[in-house]
């Protein structure tokens, strides 16, 4: 049943194609269409219908493509039953002006860094190198051979091995004094280092006052107690040097997470060495979650309300107040000098957990308009205001964001598989081409030109979907980078992110099931495309086989 | 002079036509006897046709049903092919002893 609508269907698209074809090939149409009627068998007169359909469909692009060639005669002499010349000259026009239009896009810096975005993905989970950051190391080397000790800051804050990084911190620092904020986003990102305990005090004594590095003590005796795995006293409440650390950074009147500073280095940076890779310059910021802010800010906070409540049961409303202020103060520290979005959501967390004591209390002491107050400061940093307020400030949003990397990984992958079998179907045409080619190559010649000319489009297509999709995002990093403005920066931190996510199943499988997986999937594919090949070529040598054997007398 | 590039396919076709000089031939017969698919054999018969080597002619039929075309080799297109069909095949194809033997 299925195979007489395919019939129908192919005998519609052969009248079809009879209507779109050149005026003198239209009586050959009719010709292929009147015989139709006597091929046997439905599948045979499928395939009868669909081959005259491609060669009317070839002859009308011909025609479109090159009309002052159509309908002339051909030239006589060696070129009569070489080939038809307006087909041939059209699949080259057409495939040569999308390769060229293709390659044109390299012009453009958008499209190279877009397709640096696409692959790189594709890199990590085929070499298993989801860890390495080859372009930064490399951009390290030539900080170290220049001496830059800009340079070296700027790898130094973006290297995930925490030893390479406070190894150039370090010499960053020994190259210029001015850059010892560095230390303190290295401590940030790799809380386990042993040179924090030496870099804390000339910190200190650098930056009095900030917050950050005894948060940064505290972060550090955390992690001391989870190495020992000393669980008795982890989570720092039972530890003197941690509460004595929580309680000077609750106490410090700023906080200065130095990630303007980072900004200002990127602005320097970048352009000098003509480093635009978003991923890196970008991408890692984020990346390095300062987690005092998420846990032990919390629980220390919820120590000080706790005492807070016992101070109010014994009666010492003044004390309480103290501490509730001291959580609230700390909160609104963090909340408005802090640069993440992790810091501003710890922020108002803090700040709803005080205020709503501070409402009761005010409550207790019937103070109502100092109650009503607080009421509205919890109702604006509670929880689901954080999260509205958490929501906003995104240009395209994360759905979109998430598409439009799909788009581009996909558009890259397509580009390097068009691109690979333009390579391989240009290598068999020549081969095709040579005097003396074998018959293999001579029947494969027809079905690699039809492969290169799909190729082609492809290519310029892909490369197309690359670009167009892409530009937005090059355009926020340029804004961020030359300009420093990163409001939009999240539309293209979220994007990278998903171009990571969509091929690496963090949740489910680890880097080397990820490696196993890809490599997998693409031996079969590859294994597949062989066999493929292999029986196509050894039915046609039979067929070939067959058709000589029949001349012999 | 360079002689001018024959295809494989082309000679099948040609072949088919000396076999029955004079005999019209339709589209579907010589797809069955060459084995080559109407999207390979029509650009052939096209091309022979355009170079009067090749006349067509429409055929009626029963009622309802359409006319068939059908080729037969002209005077020229006749020697052509014979002198074509003479001349030695490519290297590769001369190496198989039967086929050698057919084409000559």
């Amino acid at each position: 049943m299925l195979v007489t609508h395919l019939r129908r269907l192919a005998t519609v698209l052969l009248e079809s194609a009879i209507r779109i074809a050149p005026a003198d090939t239209r009586d050959w149409g009719r010709a292929m269409r009147g015989e139709l009627n006597h091929v046997e068998g439905h599948w045979a007169a499928t395939a009868w219908a669909l081959g005259g359909a491609s060669v009317l469909a070839k002859r009308a692009l011909a025609a479109l493509l090159i009309p002052s060639r159509h309908g002339q005669g051909l030239p006589p002499g060696p070129g009569l039953f070489a080939k038809d010349v307006s087909v041939r000259n059209a699949v080259l026009i057409t495939g040569g002006g999308c390769i060229l239009g293709a390659l044109l896009f390299f012009a453009a810096p958008p499209f190279r860094q877009a397709l640096r975005v696409a692959i790189s993905p594709w890199t990590r989970a085929f070499l298993n190198a989801s860890d390495d950051q080859p372009r930064l190391v490399a951009l390290a080397r030539r900080a170290e051979q220049r001496r830059d000790a800009e340079g070296l800051a700027f790898c130094a804050v973006r290297l995930r091995n925490a030893g390479a990084g406070a190894r150039l911190a370090q010499e960053a620092v020994g190259l210029d004094p001015n850059l010892l904020w560095v230390y303190a986003v290295v401590a940030v990102r790799h809380p386990g280092l042993r040179e924090i305990s030496e870099w804390i005090p000339l910190l200190e004594r650098w930056d009095p006052q900030n917050a950050l590095f005894p948060l940064i003590t505290a972060e550090s005796v955390d992690i001391s107690h989870v190495d020992r795995e000393d669980f008795n006293t982890q989570g720092g409440e039972k530890d003197p040097e941690w509460r004595s650390a929580m309680t000077a950074a609750f106490q410090s009147p700023k906080f200065d997470d130095y990630l303007d500073r980072v900004e200002e280095l990127d602005r320097s940076v970048v352009p000098r060495y003509g480093f635009y890779d978003p991923e890196d310059v970008l991408f890692e910021e984020e990346d390095s979650l300062p987690t005092y802010t998420a846990s032990g800010s919390r629980q220390f906070a919820s120590s000080l309300i706790q005492s807070g409540e016992d101070l109010e049961a014994k009666g010492d409303r003044k004390g309480a107040r103290d501490k509730y202020w001291a959580v609230a103060h700390f909160g609104q520290m963090i909340d408005s000098q802090g640069h993440t979005s992790v810091e501003h959501g710890a922020g108002t967390s803090l700040q709803a957990m005080a205020y709503k004591r501070l409402q009761a209390l005010s409550r207790k002491e019937g103070s109502p308009s100092e109650a009503a107050l607080f009421s509205y400061l919890t109702a604006k940093f509670d929880e689901p205001s954080q999260a509205r307020g958490q929501l906003g400030g995104w240009i395209f949003g994360w759905d979109i964001c998430k598409r439009n990397a799909s788009v581009l990984l996909v558009a890259g992958l397509m580009m390097l598989i068009f691109s690979g079998l333009l390579v391989v179907t240009a290598s068999i045409l020549i081969a095709g081409s040579r005097r003396g080619a074998g018959p293999a190559a001579q029947t494969a010649k027809p079905a690699a030109t039809l492969v290169a000319m799909i190729s082609a489009v492809g290519l310029l297509l892909s490369s197309s979907a690359l670009y167009l999709t892409y530009r937005p995002y090059w355009y926020i990093f340029q804004g961020a980078i030359l300009n420093g403005d990163r409001t939009q920066a999240r539309d293209l931190r979220a994007f990278l992110n998903s171009t990571q996510m969509l091929l690496r199943f963090h949740l489910v499988l680890s880097p080397d099931e990820q490696f196993r997986f890809w490599g997998g999937l693409t031996s079969l594919g590859i294994i597949g495309l062989i066999l493929i090949l292999l029986r196509h070529f050894r039915s046609r040598a039979r067929t070939n086989g067959l058709q000589h054997s029949s001349r012999v007398p | 002079m360079k002689t001018p590039r024959i295809s494989s396919e082309t000679l099948l076709v040609l072949e088919r036509f000396v076999e029955r000089p004079t005999g019209w031939r339709y589209g579907y017969e010589l797809s069955r006897e060459t084995g080559l698919k109407s999207g390979t054999l029509y650009p052939i018969l096209m091309r022979l046709e355009k170079h009067a080597l090749l006349e067509a002619r429409w055929l009626a039929t029963e009622d309802g049903v359409p006319p068939r075309h059908t080729y037969r080799l002209t005077p020229n297109g006749l020697e052509f092919a014979r002198v074509r069909l003479a001349e030695p095949r490519p290297d590769c194809l001369l190496q198989q002893p039967t086929l050698s033997r057919g084409l000559g």
